[in-house]
C-alpha cells in the first residue's frame, strides 16, 4: 500500500491552515510517520505535483490522501478522520468526524 | 458508460471516476427535470434530500417523472413549525412517503447537558449542525448510491460558486464504493425556481410569504431585507470566514 498526503499552497504562497492543522494532528497521533509521499498543490503552478494529481483524480479540495494497492484503482480520500477510520483502522471520535466533514464541505450549509 | 454501469460493491477505476466530470458537462446543458430523469434512470437506489423549503420543486419534478420517488428531510428538532407542517403538506399533496431522519439522543443531550440550548451563538453552528444534521444524513447516505439535492450556485458565492450538476461524493461514500450527488438546480437562479414553483401551483413553505428566503432551523433562520443576500438570514452573527479548502478550479484541469 503506498498514501500520499497532498497540501496546499495558496495563490498568495502562505500555507493552508487547514493543511497544517491535519498535520499537526497526524504528527501528535503519529499517522504523519505512515505518508510514503507528501506532494505539494501549490496554486502558484498548476504543473506542480499535486495540483496535477487533484487534476488526475479530479479532487477540488486539500489536504487529501490517494492509497494505492497493487491491483486496484486509487482510493481518495478528502476527510482525514475518515481516512484514518477506514485506511489505517484507527478509533476516531464521532463528533469530531461530523464537524471535520461540515469544515471541508461549507456547501453543505444548505441544509 | 454511465454510473450504473459501475456493479455496486465494486470499487470504480480511475476512468470510471473521471466519468463524473464527462457526466457534469453534458448535464451541465441540461434542464433540472432532464438532469432528474437521467439520474433516475441510472440509479434505482437514489432519494431527494428536501429541507423544507424551495428545494420542492425536486420533488414535484422527480414525482412527475416517477410517482414512487424516496425523499428524505432531516428533523434537527429545531424547525420551524410551518416547515414541520409543510413537511406533510408535501407528502399529503404527492401521495409519498417522507422519510423523517432524526439526529442521536444521546449526542443532543450530551451536547445540552455540556453548552446548553443555544450554544451556536457563542461557539458556531457546526457542532450542532454535526450532530443535527450531518450525522443523520451520513447514516442516510450510506444506504444510498446516489442523492439529489436542491443546491444552487446563486444560494452563496462563497460556498457553492462551483457546484457542479453532478460529482463523486467523497465525503459520504461507504469505504471503497461510490455515491453519487446530483444538484439539479445547480445553474437555476431563485428566480428560475419561483417561477417553476408558481406556474406548476407547487405547494411552498409559508414563511417565504414573511420575507424567509434560506430556511433552516428557527434559532439558525431570520427573514431578509430588500437588497440582502438569502445568505444573510442564516447564521448572521458569524464572520464570514475565509473557504480555503478548495483548490482553484481555474488551476485544476483534467488530463487528456
Amino acid at each position: 500500500m503506498k498514501i500520499t498526503l497532498v497540501k496546499k499552497i495558496l495563490a498568495d504562497g502562505s500555507p493552508c491552515k487547514k493543511c497544517g492543522e491535519v498535520e499537526r494532528k497526524m504528527r501528535e497521533a503519529g499517522h504523519f510517520d505512515r505518508m510514503d509521499e507528501v506532494l505539494i498543490a501549490d496554486e502558484r503552478d498548476p504543473a506542480s505535483p499535486g495540483m496535477l494529481l487533484a487534476g488526475e483524480l479530479a479532487v477540488d479540495r486539500a489536504p487529501f490522501f490517494v492509497v494505492e494497492e497493487r491491483g486496484k484503482p486509487p482510493a481518495v480520500y478528502t476527510v482525514y478522520l475518515k481516512f484514518v477510520k477506514e485506511v489505517l483502522n484507527q478509533k476516531t471520535d464521532e463528533k469530531d468526524e461530523l464537524k471535520e466533514i461540515l469544515d471541508n464541505n461549507p456547501d453543505l450549509d444548505f441544509l | 458508460m454511465t454510473a450504473r454501469e459501475i456493479p455496486a460493491g465494486k470499487v470504480p477505476t480511475t476512468e470510471q471516476r473521471l466519468d463524473v466530470l464527462d457526466l457534469d458537462s453534458r448535464l451541465a446543458k441540461q434542464a433540472p427535470q432532464e438532469i432528474i430523469a437521467s439520474a433516475l434512470e441510472q440509479f434505482d437506489n437514489i432519494a431527494i434530500s428536501f429541507s423544507g423549503a424551495e428545494d420542492v420543486v425536486l420533488v414535484d419534478m422527480a414525482w412527475k417523472i416517477d410517482s414512487d420517488i424516496q425523499v428524505f428531510s432531516l428533523d434537527t428538532g429545531r424547525l420551524h413549525a410551518e416547515t414541520y407542517q409543510f413537511i406533510d403538506r408535501v407528502r399529503d399533496h404527492y401521495g409519498i412517503q417522507i422519510d423523517v431522519l432524526f439526529p442521536d439522543s444521546a449526542q443532543v443531550q450530551a451536547l445540552v447537558r455540556e453548552k446548553g440550548l443555544f450554544s451556536f451563538y457563542q461557539d458556531d453552528h457546526k457542532e450542532c449542525c454535526g450532530i443535527r444534521k450531518i450525522g443523520p444524513l451520513r447514516n442516510k447516505l450510506l444506504g444510498l448510491d446516489a442523492w439529489i439535492t436542491g443546491q444552487r450556485r446563486d444560494q452563496s458565492p462563497g460556498t457553492r460558486a462551483a457546484i457542479p450538476v453532478i460529482q463523486d461524493d467523497r465525503a459520504f461514500a461507504r469505504k471503497g464504493e461510490t455515491l453519487t450527488k446530483f444538484n439539479p438546480l445547480a445553474n437555476w437562479t431563485s428566480s428560475q425556481v419561483w417561477q417553476y414553483i408558481r406556474a406548476n401551483n407547487v405547494p411552498y413553505n409559508p414563511l417565504h410569504d414573511r420575507g424567509f428566503i434560506s430556511i433552516g432551523c428557527e434559532p439558525c433562520t431570520r427573514p431578509v431585507g430588500p437588497g440582502q443576500h438569502e445568505r444573510e438570514g442564516r447564521w448572521w452573527w458569524e464572520e464570514a470566514t475565509m473557504k480555503e479548502c478548495g483548490l482553484h478550479a481555474v488551476n485544476i484541469e483534467r488530463k487528456p
